[in-house]
């Protein structure tokens, strides 16, 4: 019998990547666990402060602040762009429907522009007085206050507003695409046994799209949780009026590159990446068991 | 034998190759490309005025000294400070010679006093004479630890820009105008609601506690203080004074603020249209104005600052740059050299100040008869002038890299404060001014909690 060659070849395929892999996140991943642990200013100068970063995070009202700024604009982007991507996903996979394609791609349209850009372009419609919102919203209905102050002490509203417009219509298009998959015979068959519009979407629909829903929720959560540009364009490179606007992220790339102080913003790193692993899990171990039901 | 494609193909598939080829000749493609390569000493700005009117002196300079060239690059600012830093922190390359404005300069200053990137001029800046030749106050926001790491660009005090022509129109007198309080209320009838909708459709002066540049402008017009060195001092009781008044600028029944963007487009119509009468103008916004706004030329008039008391100061300051030198330069003397010519020449001043309307922070250069032109922009007043009648009373800075945490503390407080003072519907100063205490004493205890966390300055002080 011929002995089994190595074969070289996916090894040199991976091997960029993994190369690639090593050296931008596994070592910095390492790297920045030690650097939690530490005060720097640059690599010359540091000093070994061990889990203090940790401790001073956990008191930390600034975190906090973040933190809970960061949870309502996750859930608020959650509870409210699922749904609509879902409604529109819905609209547009109607029968018969004229203009689809068009729909579909302007609806789309917005999450082909880039979040920077939203964020100019989102900040003067939020503007007092002159802002495109406030001046229509006056405009419809006179007792709206002008100068009602978006920016300043309502900017989570404005920056779930300002991600709705960006994010439902690409969520839509991983709903659009699930309930394509729906099977048509399964819907017929519902109907047939006389179960009305909102039966067939609970009992027949949902079921079907429950794992692509579970991953736009996941994906979501994530992009959510990370949410940096939107708010630190919008609020002029600020966490805006009692850090209405400060998110996690924002808070670590203040701390890391503002202050300067990398242990730190490492810190925040960690406890950041340590979160959100434990929503995946948690998410996965939810879609398990109702795959499982 | 087995053919050189075969015996390749063993191992790889023809599309592999391809992309193995393609992959060594990329690489061997950059390898080779021929690198651009810079001559001179190399010299950072940020600021596009501030290029335009070193580039004749560096070329003049150039040409006197070919084998001592500086070479001038102009490079955004957030790279600027990047790049800066980066080399500061981890050895990267960093010009010999770096123009920080005062925000950025102050974050080289976060490590210990022998790790700072910048060279240390202290000692020659003394010996030269240069700390009676420049304005004092100018020195302050590169200085740290009572070390001077940078010589000063200019003095940035600030005056109150007005509509001059909605103001004389209505037949107000302005030289009776000596404090905050004689402003709003000679300037008052310009409040009027003239269209009846209920609101003022001209409020009084440009400032809110979203707008930080208008907060530290007045909190240190009057004497407030964020920072004293590296020891914060939020909650001193004059500041908690500050806020309580400038709440009741912004809210309730004497409300005579607007909330205007500050350099936007609809900032620039809102002024244009005559929304705000009166706003906080230091020398550089003033030709930042002329470029960006000469609609308003020939409707705006300076006067100082209204004080806070009878007697108090007139003006304030905000913004700055120095021109440092990197630590690491092997041309020390060069550098040195050259910063003194540009910085202390009379030619420099009158292009800065023609095309920016910075005034110089050099001393004897202030008699220069070009401060005393007419400008057009401002109804034919002299504006060098009147800015530097104001540059010696300038308010004193402190440089630390808390300086931003502090300056947030201060604005979160005074947001409270106004959202406070809607809720329980209070607008007198002594309760708005003991809850803004309380506010402040809360930042004050965080601010210090985030300074004592830095091992270093804890260190070195």
């Amino acid at each position: 019998m011929r002995p089994q060659r190595f074969n070289f070849a996916p090894w040199l395929f991976l091997a960029p990547f993994l190369g690639v892999f090593a050296v931008f996140t596994i070592w910095p991943l390492l790297r920045s666990f030690v650097l939690a642990l530490q005060q720097t200013y640059g690599p010359g100068t540091t000093a070994w402060v061990g889990l203090r970063n940790f401790r001073f995070l956990a008191t930390d009202p600034l975190f906090w602040t973040a933190a809970f700024n960061t949870l309502q604009y996750t859930l608020g982007s959650l509870l409210i762009q699922l749904p609509v991507a879902l409604g529109l996903a819905l609209l547009l996979n109607r029968r018969g429907l004229r203009g689809r394609g068009v729909l579909r791609l302007t609806f789309f349209a917005p999450s082909l522009v880039g979040l920077p850009f939203v964020a100019m372009l989102f900040a003067p419609i939020f503007e007092k007085r002159t802002g495109l919102l406030n001046a229509s919203l006056h405009w419809f209905f006179p007792l709206w206050d002008p100068e009602f102050a978006w920016m300043s002490e309502y900017v989570m509203s404005a920056l779930i507003l300002a991600a709705l417009w960006i994010y439902a219509g690409f969520n839509m298009v991983y709903f659009l695409a699930a309930l394509q998959n729906v099977p048509g015979e399964l819907l017929e068959a519902a109907a047939m046994d006389g179960a009305g519009p909102w039966q067939r979407f609970r009992h027949v629909i949902l079921p079907e799209i429950a794992p692509v829903a579970g991953f736009v929720t996941l994906l979501s959560t994530i992009g959510s949780f990370q949410m940096f540009e939107l708010s630190y364009i919008l609020l002029n490179n600020g966490p805006g009026p009692e850090n209405r606007g400060l998110t996690v992220m924002m808070y670590l790339y203040q701390t890391g590159f503002l202050t300067g102080d990398l242990g730190y913003a490492s810190a925040i790193g960690w406890v950041l990446a340590l979160t959100l692993m434990g929503i995946a899990l948690f998410q996965r171990r939810l879609a398990r068991r109702y795959e499982n039901r | 034998m087995k053919s050189l494609r075969e015996r390749f193909t063993r191992f790889l598939s023809p599309g592999a190759l391809v992309i193995l080829i393609l992959a060594i000749a990329s690489i061997v493609t950059a390898l080779v490309l021929p690198r651009t390569e810079t001559k001179g000493i190399p010299f950072w700005v940020s600021a596009q005025p501030h290029y335009e009117s070193y580039r004749p002196i560096v070329a003049e300079w150039n040409a006197r000294h070919p084998d001592r060239a500086i070479n001038l690059m102009l490079i955004h600012g957030h790279a600027l400070e990047r790049r800066m830093l980066t080399g500061f922190l981890a050895g990267t390359p960093v010009a010999d010679l770096v123009e920080p404005n005062s925000s950025t300069a102050a974050k080289g200053f976060a490590g210990p006093l022998e790790s700072v990137g910048y060279y240390d001029l202290t000692e020659r800046i003394q010996a030269e004479g240069l700390l009676d030749r420049i304005n004092a106050p100018s020195f302050a926001p590169f200085t740290t630890r009572g070390r001077i790491f940078g010589l000063p660009h200019d003095v940035h005090p600030v005056l109150l820009a007005y509509r001059a022509d909605l103001v004389e129109a209505a037949g107000i007198d302005v030289s009776t105008i000596e404090t905050w309080d004689d402003y709003f209320r000679v300037m008052s009838p310009l409040m009027r609601d003239r269209d009846g909708d209920g609101r003022p459709d001209r409020y009084l002066l440009e400032a809110w506690d979203a707008n930080a540049i208008a907060t530290i402008i007045l909190l240190q017009q009057a004497d407030g203080q964020l920072l004293d060195g590296d020891r914060p001092t939020v909650n001193l009781p004059r500041n908690a004074y500050i806020l309580a008044r400038l709440v009741t600028w912004f809210t309730g029944p004497k409300r005579v603020c607007i909330d205007i963007n500050q350099d936007s487009a609809i900032g620039h119509r809102q002024r244009l249209e005559g929304q705000v009468i009166g706003c906080l103008l230091p020398d550089w916004r003033a030709g930042q104005w002329k470029r960006e706004n000469p609609g308003l030329g020939g409707k705006l008039k300076l006067m100082p600052l209204p004080a806070w008391e009878k007697g108090g100061r007139r003006t304030s300051v905000f913004g700055g740059t120095m021109l440092a030198i990197n630590r690491r330069t092997e041309h020390f003397e060069t550098c040195w050299e050259f910063a003194k010519e540009l910085y202390l020449s009379p030619r420099l001043a009158e292009q800065m100040f023609r095309e920016t309307n910075i005034i110089s922070p050099v001393k004897e250069l202030w008699a220069s008869s070009f401060y005393d032109e007419p400008d057009p922009y401002f109804s034919g007043q002299p504006s060098g002038r009147l800015y530097i009648g104001q540059a010696p009373h300038v308010p004193v800075r402190t440089s630390s890299p808390y300086y931003a945490y502090a300056l947030q503390a201060v604005c979160n407080v005074l947001a409270e404060l106004r959202a406070f003072a809607d809720r329980t519907r209070t607008y007198d100063v002594s309760t708005l001014q003991a809850e803004a205490q309380r506010l402040l004493d809360r930042e004050q205890r965080r601010t210090e909690r985030e300074i004592e966390r830095n091992v270093f300055l804890q260190a070195d002080s």
